[in-house]
């Protein structure tokens, strides 16, 4: 061992010299820009894309897209910020819209103001909303959540539905119809993860009605929407038309593995959808179900999400000047992503493109895009505020309760009191 | 005179003494104390994030008002009175039995009862919800033999999680409680059991009136040591319920609690110091009452 050491140590330690003084002649040249977000199939693969075509005009630029959880994601962020010392901090990070309040307000000064740069003038305005703390706007807008309804056409047609059948449906039809795959074909209708409020927050947007009114004040114990989300998600329980899943990957297993019939969420999922090639002709697109109480429609939102860029980044400038030209102003990289991974922009130019227009074999050539442009003109505008990720957890921890029967007025009121000492 | 120059010498080794322990005092004060200190004036602090405000009491007040935090503390003491209990009394019995020298194969008993022990908590815990979700090797080996009908939803059901995070926590620290046990049973003097068995007294009783009461000192400090860890519970429920101790905050500790207080709600650091304050608190009075329970015993 010592001799081991004492022969390969000089080796070891000019090796390593060598290396510090080729990255600092590198470091010199190039910069490197780390981000971090989420979602391999979609928002990772998209920056990458974006990344190549920037470093294409900048070579001096590479990037390094790192993959994580998106829970991981946020909380590895707010570690970072709370931790005062911005080594541990990418460059640019994507935050989902709900949070994105919760991070400029509680770490001011974190994270850079993109106003004199960017034109938010052709964005879609309720994403820059969002973005916009004190007359200051931060962050590039980037993928909307629009939601579908996804349906294996193969498994409805053996129930004996056709595709027109999915069009405009209530939420009471769509679980007479997953009693009916049930029977048929013997697979469940949807996964739900018991653990995720994602499901209660899109029935509850698209009928205009979020956990707070447009004051940030708590909404729960009047509100409409909420009661008749909570009421359809026991009536999907109590139907037993779903197969439970335990946290997203499980869920996300319950369809790209064949074992459920549809799917409700934002489009962004269109990439793992798709990235099922032996499933490509078998899937189709539909609005999602409505509630039926009034002011219910067929659009909703669920999630969607944009890049900022961190203050304290090293590569500030680079990064500011790299969303801007390709998020901001590449209409064609805007088509690119549209087709190959399915995000809807919020640059409202490229809506224009051809890409809009196009026929999607994967959906046995349906004009899926258009559809989903149509549908986010329609989604219902709500304040998200600042506490989605607490009244979230209140929503999941009363479900138990609320396929137990516990009346739906008394599981509001304790999600009610619930948000009340979360929210200080 | 004689006695000056011992005073010097004594000097000299206090100086060098202080001077050696100095680096780690150095870094206990900065890694132990000023962390400590700061979280308690932190504790009277409230705010947003970075935004805080001296606010008093007003953390404290909060606590009250709070059922999320009443629901942690509810199950974080539901698992110390059920889990401590099961897991002290299985860890005896195991000692006892594995400290007899007629057993064959004792050797491999004691690895594979304390391999628990030397395995990560995150890799274990990822493991067991694999093993116990609804098409996991757990549900179809016993649907296969045909105990159950249909799969316990172990992780979606409360009581059944809850259930699950004591059936993790047992397997993983009962060797752990072993090896003390094992090793205070080796100092307990054979004689005292060859007389017992003379006298005719079975082997329940040798285990209840002559181990036990031995082994009293050794299981004092396994129970201060497994409340300490059960009232500190986190890393188990994170990555069974992905961060969320679900369902319906079934399966919440206190320690979980703070951490999304700091990392995945809005950022109430001051309210978080708070709660970790509450687990001190706690973990101070319980180890003051066994310590209070055991010494009542001796007389």
């Amino acid at each position: 061992m010592d001799k081991l050491v004492r022969t390969h140590l000089p080796r070891i330690a000019g090796l390593a010299f060598a290396g510090a003084s080729l990255l600092a002649v590198s470091a010199a040249q190039a910069k490197e820009i780390t981000i971090w977000c989420w979602d391999p199939n979609f928002n990772v693969a998209i920056m990458k894309e974006a990344g190549a075509r920037y470093t294409k005009t900048h070579p001096d630029v590479t990037f390094n897209v790192v993959d994580f959880a998106k829970a991981d994601v946020e909380q590895k962020l707010q570690t970072g910020l709370a931790s005062g010392t911005a080594d541990a901090l990418p460059d640019i990070v994507l935050i989902e819209d709900y949070g994105a309040q919760k991070y400029l307000q509680s770490f001011p000064g974190a994270f850079a103001p993109l106003s004199g740069t960017v034109d938010y003038s052709g964005f879609a305005p309720y994403k820059v909303e969002v973005m916009t703390l004190d007359g200051q706007v931060y962050g590039m807008p980037f993928d909307s959540g629009v939601t579908g309804l996804y349906y294996r056409k193969d498994y409805l047609d053996q129930a004996g539905f056709k595709p027109e059948d999915m069009q405009n449906i209530t939420w009471d039809r769509f679980i007479e119809i997953g009693q009916e795959v049930e029977a048929k074909t013997g697979k469940k209708m949807m996964g739900l993860d018991p653990n995720d409020a994602g499901l209660v927050r899109i029935m509850m947007q698209s009928a205009g009605q979020w956990y707070f009114d447009k004051e940030g004040k708590p909404n729960i114990t009047g509100n409409a929407a909420l009661k008749a989300s909570l009421e359809t998600i026991g009536k999907i329980m109590s139907a037993n038309i779903y197969k439970p899943a335990n946290g997203w990957s499980d869920w996300v297993g319950t369809f790209t593995s064949g074992d459920v019939a549809s799917v409700v969420t934002g489009v962004w999922i269109t990439g793992t959808v798709k990235a099922q090639p032996d499933q490509a002709g078998k899937w189709g697109v539909a609005p999602i179900p409505a509630l039926s109480i009034e002011g219910a429609t067929h659009a909703s939102n669920l999630g969607g999400s944009s890049w900022y860029v961190l203050e304290s980044s090293e590569e500030k400038a680079e990064a500011i000047d790299f969303l801007n030209e390709i998020y901001g102003q590449d209409i064609d990289f805007y088509q690119t992503i549209l087709q190959d991974r399915g995000a809807v922009g919020s640059l409202l130019a490229a809506r224009g493109g051809a890409a809009y227009e196009e026929a999607d074999a994967f959906f046995g050539g349906e004009k899926v895009w258009q559809n989903f442009s149509d549908l986010l003109a329609k989604v219902p505008s709500v304040n998200y505020g600042i506490f989605t990720n607490e009244a979230d957890l209140a929503v999941t921890a009363q479900l138990p309760a609320l396929t137990q029967g516990t009346p739906v007025d008394e599981v509001l009121q304790a999600i009610d009191a619930e948000i009340a000492g979360q929210i200080q | 005179m004689v006695h000056a120059r011992r005073g010097g010498i004594g000097r000299y080794y206090d100086v060098n003494g202080w001077l050696f322990v100095a680096p780690a005092l150095g870094l206990i004060a900065l890694f132990m104390v000023y962390p400590i200190l700061w979280s308690l004036w932190m504790s009277f602090q409230a705010g947003r994030g970075m935004t805080m405000k001296f606010a008093g009491f007003a953390n404290i007040v909060r606590l009250w008002n709070d059922p999320i935090f009443i629901k942690a503390l509810t199950n974080t003491m539901t698992y110390f009175v059920v889990q401590v209990p099961i897991m002290i009394l299985l860890a005896l019995i195991l000692a006892s039995l594995l400290n007899n020298p007629r057993l064959v194969g004792r050797g491999l008993f004691r690895t594979a009862i304390f391999l628990p022990c030397v395995t990560s908590l995150v890799a274990y815990s990822v493991l067991f919800k694999g093993m116990f979700a609804p098409d996991g090797i757990v549900n179809s080996t016993l649907q296969a033999i045909g105990i159950i009908a249909s799969p316990i939803p172990w992780l979606t059901h409360p009581f059944w999680a809850k259930t699950l995070v004591i059936i993790a926590i047992t397997w993983r620290w009962t060797g752990y409680n072993m090896i003390f046990y094992l090793a205070a049973l080796q100092n307990i003097d054979k004689s005292i059991y060859e007389v017992a068995r003379i006298d005719g007294v079975p082997a329940w009783a040798r285990f209840t009136h002559i181990t036990i009461p031995l082994l009293k000192p050794v299981i004092l400090f396994t129970t201060v040591i497994s409340t300490i860890g059960t009232l500190q519970l986190f890393d188990e429920v994170y990555n069974l319920t992905e961060g969320k101790g679900g369902p319906s905050n079934a399966t919440l500790t206190l320690s979980l609690y703070i951490y999304n207080l700091t990392f995945r709600f809005m950022p109430s650091f001051g309210y978080a110091a708070t709660v970790s304050y509450v687990i001190v608190v706690l973990v101070a009075l319980l180890a003051f009452l066994q310590f209070f329970l055991a010494r009542e015993r001796d007389r």
